[in-house]
């Protein structure tokens, strides 16, 4: 899943950024209010964290651009501001929710991995494919009674083509999905990470879950 | 009882009308008295004239030619008049039969002009004489020129004589008792009705203080958004409300204030809080090594560095506002001394940087409390040090002016407008609500400064001019004020 946190309090950004990455997510960084708009209104992010007061462009600005555009990105507010008018004018501009500081990260990251689910449609935590089980708020697989181990960056791989499973997946969809403006420029990284995926879940002698579609990408399909 | 405003004023109602009437009834009861005295003084004195025109000089024997009879108070036994007549040696010439033995109180009197006097009569009672001295009709010069005859006889006074008429006066004084009954009577009316009246003006005249009363009470200290209204008030209250509507306005704006203050306070300390808990949460989310806890723990050590920072510069903001900071005036000197509160930002400044031009004068110095200026000069260049553009420059230069020292600060790459320029020294206003590091600033410092200066009795103002930001402070010399040349060498 990839993830936009619109931030300027640096200890705050850092810390988050730190811990949305150890959750799987792919997480841009910026604590600008017009690079964060750049930001958003260039690529397809997930779910959108947005502190309220920013330099130059603030928050609400930025939902409010976003939405006139027509973006369907998820967008939680973060902010300090804890007013009752507040909260609505936000929920109101068409925020899908919002956090007021302090928070405990356990519930951000909740709220976020729900947003991130209902961008595709998904409400239940758990995700099946055949035998293929995935706990998402534990980051856990299964595959049949036996626990798959995976890194952090195998899972969102995982989680990403689970959540579109029976659709094909573009490399280029993987990318901007599951991989951050950080992470190695070089578009070969993501069969190699399909590579290791394959080893770790594919089981020898049962029908593949991973298929590769020649020419546009991948799919993850339960056996019939 | 005293207090109450309806009291005091009956009261001096009261005091004042009794006082009135009591004037007034005594002019009235003097008038009256002298005018029925005189009536009765008028009747005696006809009386006494009556019985003068019959005393005749016969010869050397004067003789009364005067009949009691026809005068029967003279003889009557109940309450009679009496007249006694004297020659001017004293001797009794005639007497009324009512005296008996008895004399009246001669007095010498004045030839021709009675003279009355209160008396009391030989059987115990009140009255009034009247005393006649005259000279009694001659019989020969009954038909004879009066011109010239009484010149040549007035030489001799043995041919006078003294006339007393005396009449009780129990008719008189029943009178004037019967009047001073009715006046007192009257005037107790008119104080007791005039008080009803009084008392019932007064609690209608002071219905609308009771009606303000009832309005006053009616605020409560959550709204204060109530006014009273003036359009019905009495012109002697309305300046009373119109006050109090003032002071409402005024605690109003102090209670926004105030409650805008507690919702910036709280504000800027969740935002420190957020971090140090996220820090803290995700630090503790999964099994680390130690190196990735000691950067956490030095992160939440650098937050809460910023919110002691923010904490200690909103409590010298609360201690400003009260008044709690005493000034303790010692020679400064301000080129060593801005040099010191410049050294924490310099590394800062030099990181991006910019330049610093501390152009004072080694030897200007400025009486002043020197923990006061410190946040003056410290606030004044970390916010020059953080808004300063990369590459740019800030300098402080000053001069001695009469009994005070003025200070410019300066630095480049200020995007401000004029209009943005007023709020600079506003609590917890932000240019573009931006905060590069939130924590330490939190647009405080510079209201931080405001309070700081005025506390001093100095003043300071902003500009901004092609990309300047130029704060001037006038910093007055403190303690010695005659003492003019912060210049001089002398560290008293």
């Amino acid at each position: 899943m990839r993830l936009l946190l619109v931030e300027d309090y640096l200890p705050l950004q850092k810390a988050l950024a730190k811990g949305l990455r150890e959750a799987g997510f792919a997480v841009d960084v910026t604590g600008d209010g017009e690079e964060g708009l750049w930001y958003a209104g260039s690529n397809d992010y997930d779910v959108v964290v947005l502190d309220l007061m920013l330099p130059k462009v603030d928050g609400l600005t930025i939902l409010n651009r976003l939405r006139s555009e027509g973006r369907q990105t998820h967008v939680l507010i973060l902010t300090a501001k804890d007013a009752v008018a507040d909260r609505v004018r936000g929920l109101d501009l068409g925020a899908d929710d919002y956090l007021v500081k302090p928070f405990a990260f356990e519930e951000l990251l909740a709220r976020v991995r729900a947003l991130a689910r209902r961008a595709y449609g998904a409400k239940a935590p758990g995700l099946e494919i055949g035998d293929l089980r995935i706990e998402t708020p534990e980051q856990r697989v299964w595959r049949g009674k036996e626990e798959v181990h995976l890194t952090p960056r195998e899972y969102a791989l995982l989680e990403y083509l689970a959540l579109r499973a029976g659709e094909v997946v573009s490399r280029t969809d993987i990318w901007e999905h599951v991989y951050d403006f950080n992470s190695e420029a070089d578009s070969n990284v993501v069969d190699v990470y399909i590579g290791y995926l394959r080893k770790k879940i594919e089981r020898p002698g049962r029908r593949p879950l991973i298929h590769t579609v020649r020419g546009r990408g991948y799919r993850l399909e339960s056996p019939p | 009882m005293n207090r109450s405003l309806k009291w005091r004023l009956l009261g001096w109602t009261a005091g004042g009308m009794v006082l009135l009437l009591a004037v007034f009834a005594i002019l009235i009861y003097v008038a009256i008295e002298r005018a029925l005295t005189r009536g009765f003084d008028d009747a005696l004195a006809t009386t006494a004239r009556a019985i003068a025109t019959s005393v005749k000089q016969n010869r050397e024997k004067v003789e009364m030619e005067f009949d009691e009879q026809e005068m029967p108070e003279f003889h009557r036994a109940k309450r009679p008049d009496y007249y006694e007549l004297w020659q001017d040696d004293g001797l009794v010439l005639k007497r009324s039969a009512s005296l008996g033995e008895h004399d009246l109180g001669r007095d010498p009197g004045t030839e021709g002009v009675p003279v009355f006097l209160t008396e009391t009569l030989p059987d115990g009672r009140p009255g009034r004489a009247v005393v006649l001295r005259f000279r009694p009709g001659s019989e020969e010069e009954h038909d004879g020129d009066s011109e010239e005859s009484p010149a040549s006889k007035s030489a001799s006074p043995a041919e006078q004589v003294i006339l007393v008429v005396a009449r009780e006066t129990r008719a008189l004084n029943a009178q004037l008792a019967s009047l001073r009954w009715q006046l007192a009577l009257a005037g107790g009316g008119t104080v007791l009705l005039v008080l009803l009246a009084a008392s019932v003006v007064v609690r209608q005249g002071l219905k609308p203080l009771g009606a303000l009363a009832g309005r006053i009470a009616a605020i409560r200290e959550d709204d204060l958004s109530a006014r009273v209204p003036l359009d019905k008030m009495p012109a002697e209250i309305k300046p009373v409300a119109a006050r109090l509507n003032e002071l409402l306005g005024r605690l109003e704006d102090a209670f926004q204030r105030e409650r805008a203050l507690t919702a910036d306070v709280a504000h800027e300390l969740r935002t420190p809080l957020a971090g140090m808990r996220s820090t803290v949460e995700v630090a503790l989310s999964r099994p680390r090594g130690a190196g990735e806890y000691q950067q956490a723990l030095r992160d939440c050590l650098e937050i809460v560095q910023q919110a002691q920072g923010m904490m200690e510069n909103l409590l010298a903001l609360a201690r400003l506002d009260s008044r709690q900071i005493p000034l303790r005036p010692e020679p400064v000197r301000l080129a060593e001394f801005v040099e010191a509160v410049w050294r924490p930002h310099a590394p800062q400044a030099e990181a991006r940087h910019i330049g610093f031009h501390n152009r004072l004068a080694a030897d200007l110095t400025c009486t002043a409390d020197r923990e006061i200026l410190a946040i003056i000069l410290s606030n004044l260049l970390a916010n020059a040090a953080e808004y300063t553009n990369e590459g740019g420059r800030i300098e402080v230069s000053g001069r001695a002016a009469p009994g005070a020292v003025e200070l410019s600060f300066t630095n480049t790459g200020c995007t401000l407008s004029a209009e943005e320029i007023a709020h600079v020294f506003y609590r917890f206003w932000r240019a573009d609500s931006a905060r590069t590091a939130a924590g330490v600033h939190c647009g405080l410092g510079l209201s931080l400064v405001e309070r700081a200066i005025h506390v001093m009795g100095g003043s300071i103002a902003a500009e901004t001019d092609k990309g300047l930001f130029v704060v001037r402070a006038v910093v007055p010399v403190l303690g010695d004020r005659t003492d003019e040349g912060p210049k001089k060498e002398g560290e008293s």
